[in-house]
């Protein structure tokens, strides 16, 4: 122990390559579910029962068939309209809401905002039903609006939460010197408070997308015919139809589940930025 | 959570006619989300109250008839006993898994923290639909991968780790912890990244090392993320719903049965509105319960952004 004690960088330790090592062995085991489907998705259909984990030989006909078979693009199409138009709602209503109890601090709104606290809570299976029954009084059955607006119910309090955070720790002169310099409350939200929360607005925008994109029991509720489902849905709908050939329902898999990844890996340096600037400002 | 000081600021000054529309009604401000939050969260809210004291045809006043029925339910029993070994195992198991791997990330690698990083979080990212899809086949029998890498290990199942009423929750239960310990492991990252670094080395220079250096300085530092991930967990419990609808729809005989496959049944496949509405409330009560008795006993950081903002 004492000769550990006179290292003075903890990076420097030994350790650390037993680290990447152990590190290494965790995430060979953590893939093995996506490393699977992949597998599966490329393999012949007399192969598609082998029970392990890499099978030969490879073979891309599945995603040929499913892709030629199958309206995949439509799927896609709804799915990026919804989540599209969930984000967008959520940024708009929740910062400008938070603008009002942070930057403006209108009378009441403080409590508003305490109210929609207690509501973080709500799990979507307690009120699926009333909104089931809502939408369909509405005619909102298998349209978009449909599930944009009860998503964008069910994150707005969260994204308030969070840009609200950041709108209390901006500086608050700067506030007050655009209000000497005669601006609007509308030009002071567009040119000062939403600049300054932009790794916030980042940040939210990136996980609302992924929870949207992947939302999957009012979807289930809300679309039921086929021209309308997302891709979330899709799956299920086919696990039926490729019950007797794994290979073809995998590559179905792999398609939805391949967008969504590669978004992230392009995105993530903004999602953890957004994590890590919260992290330095407090 | 409000930190905030000073007045609030003054209305602009009246320059001509500028003034906009927001100006003379801020109250405009908070309108969308309150109109989108009233309408599809606190409406939903008031109805399945109201509703829980109707029968099955959702008309006759049945007073708490639904609740004792509830009450009496051994389904809606064995319900609360899943939901509570779910959270019960998953928001440890998350906690501890993604922590170690976030401060195995963060103080052990260099140029590879990125890779580990956005590895471990494929599974957050990767559509329920499809998670359960890929376990189902993994845990199959005969021809699942589950079982036949867990026969080297000495374990084996009579017929299959869903099939069987003894594991289905917990073969359930695995598949909630594999998708979301990313999701751990990115908030301690955060959380390991707020502590200053020379901490650290400070905490070098007492002789604290490994172990030590671990249950002394960042076990207590990340409590902040600790806490909301414990707040999140328990949410993210009563949220559950796709994984069990897709894998088991709550089999077998209810066995693995969470509050979502039940309260979809009841109020979806059997069109019992009133029994439906009955479980919703007690699960919105159960929420409320729980999100108070956290409140009190951990202070009221609601999120893991609000909380890394404000380490109090």
């Amino acid at each position: 122990m004492t000769a550990q004690i006179k290292r003075t960088g903890i990076r420097k330790l030994p350790f650390g390559f037993y680290a990447k090592v152990l590190l290494l062995a965790a995430l060979a085991l953590w893939m093995i579910p996506e490393i699977y489907m992949v597998s599966v998705s490329l393999r012949l259909p007399d192969k598609a029962f082998d029970p392990a984990l890499f099978v030969l030989p490879v073979t891309f006909d599945n995603f040929i068939t499913v892709v030629h078979d199958n309206p995949l693009l439509r799927d896609f199409w709804n799915s990026l309209v919804i989540t599209v138009g969930t984000v967008v709602l959520v940024l708009i209503a929740a910062s400008a809401f938070a603008y009002a109890v942070s930057v403006l601090r209108l009378k009441r709104t403080m409590l508003m905002y305490t109210v929609l606290l207690t509501t973080l809570m709500v799990p979507v299976a307690s009120i699926v039903l009333p909104l089931a029954i809502m939408l369909k009084t509405f005619g909102w059955i298998n349209t978009y609006q449909g599930l944009v607006l009860p998503y964008a119910a069910l994150g707005i309090p969260y994204a308030i939460v969070i840009i609200k955070a950041f709108m209390d720790d901006s500086p608050r002169d700067l506030f007050e010197a655009a209000i000497v310099d005669g601006c609007s409350t509308l030009q002071m939200f567009f040119h000062v408070a939403l600049p300054i929360v932009k790794p916030a607005l980042i940040f939210v925008a990136i996980w609302q997308f992924i929870v949207t994109w992947n939302e999957f029991f009012l979807a289930l509720v809300v679309l039921t015919d086929s021209e309308h489902k997302t891709v979330t849905l899709v799956p299920m709908q086919y696990s039926g139809m490729y019950m007797a050939n794994p290979g073809a329902l995998f590559a179905i898999l792999v398609i939805i589940a391949l967008p969504l990844i590669v978004l992230y890996v392009f995105v993530q340096r903004y999602f953890i930025a957004g994590l890590l600037t919260g992290a330095v400002k407090g | 959570m409000s930190k905030s000081v000073g007045a609030p600021i003054e209305k602009p000054p009246l320059q001509g006619g500028r003034r906009s529309l927001v100006d003379r009604f801020p109250y405009l401000y908070v309108l969308p989300a309150t109109i989108i939050f009233v309408g599809f969260v606190a409406y939903p809210i008031i109805w399945v109250v109201g509703e829980s004291v109707r029968g099955a045809d959702g008309k006759t006043y049945v007073g708490l008839e639904q609740y004792t029925r509830a009450f009496s339910d051994p389904v809606f029993w064995r319900v609360l006993w899943n939901m509570f070994l779910w959270g019960a195992v998953t928001i440890p198991a998350q906690m501890v898994i993604g922590g170690v791997i976030a401060y195995l990330i963060e103080r052990h690698t260099a140029r590879s923290k990125t890779f580990f990083r956005v590895m471990f979080f494929l599974p957050v990212v990767t559509s329920v639909s499809v998670i359960s899809i890929v376990w189902s086949q993994m845990y199959a029998p005969y021809y699942g991968i589950v079982q036949e890498y867990l026969k080297y290990l000495g374990i084996q199942f009579s017929i299959a780790p869903l099939g069987e009423p003894g594991t289905a929750i917990f073969a359930l239960i695995v598949v909630n912890i594999w998708q979301w310990t990313g999701f751990s492991m990115i908030m301690y990252v955060a959380g390991i990244n707020n502590i200053p670094a020379d901490l650290f080395d400070a905490a070098a220079i007492d002789g604290a090392h490994g172990w030590s250096l671990v249950t002394r300085v960042v076990v207590p530092l990340v409590s902040p993320v600790t806490r909301s991930l414990l707040l999140l967990g328990v949410i993210g419990t009563l949220q559950t719903f796709p994984i069990v609808h897709l894998m088991t729809d709550g089999g077998p005989d209810h066995a693995s049965e969470i509050f979502g496959t039940y309260i979809f049944k009841q109020g979806f496949v059997i069109g019992d509105t009133g029994y439906s509405s009955a479980l919703s409330t007690l699960v919105l009560l159960l929420a409320l319960l729980l999100s108070v008795v956290q409140i009190v006993v951990l202070g009221s950081r609601v999120s893991p952004h609000a909380n890394v903002l404000s380490p109090k």
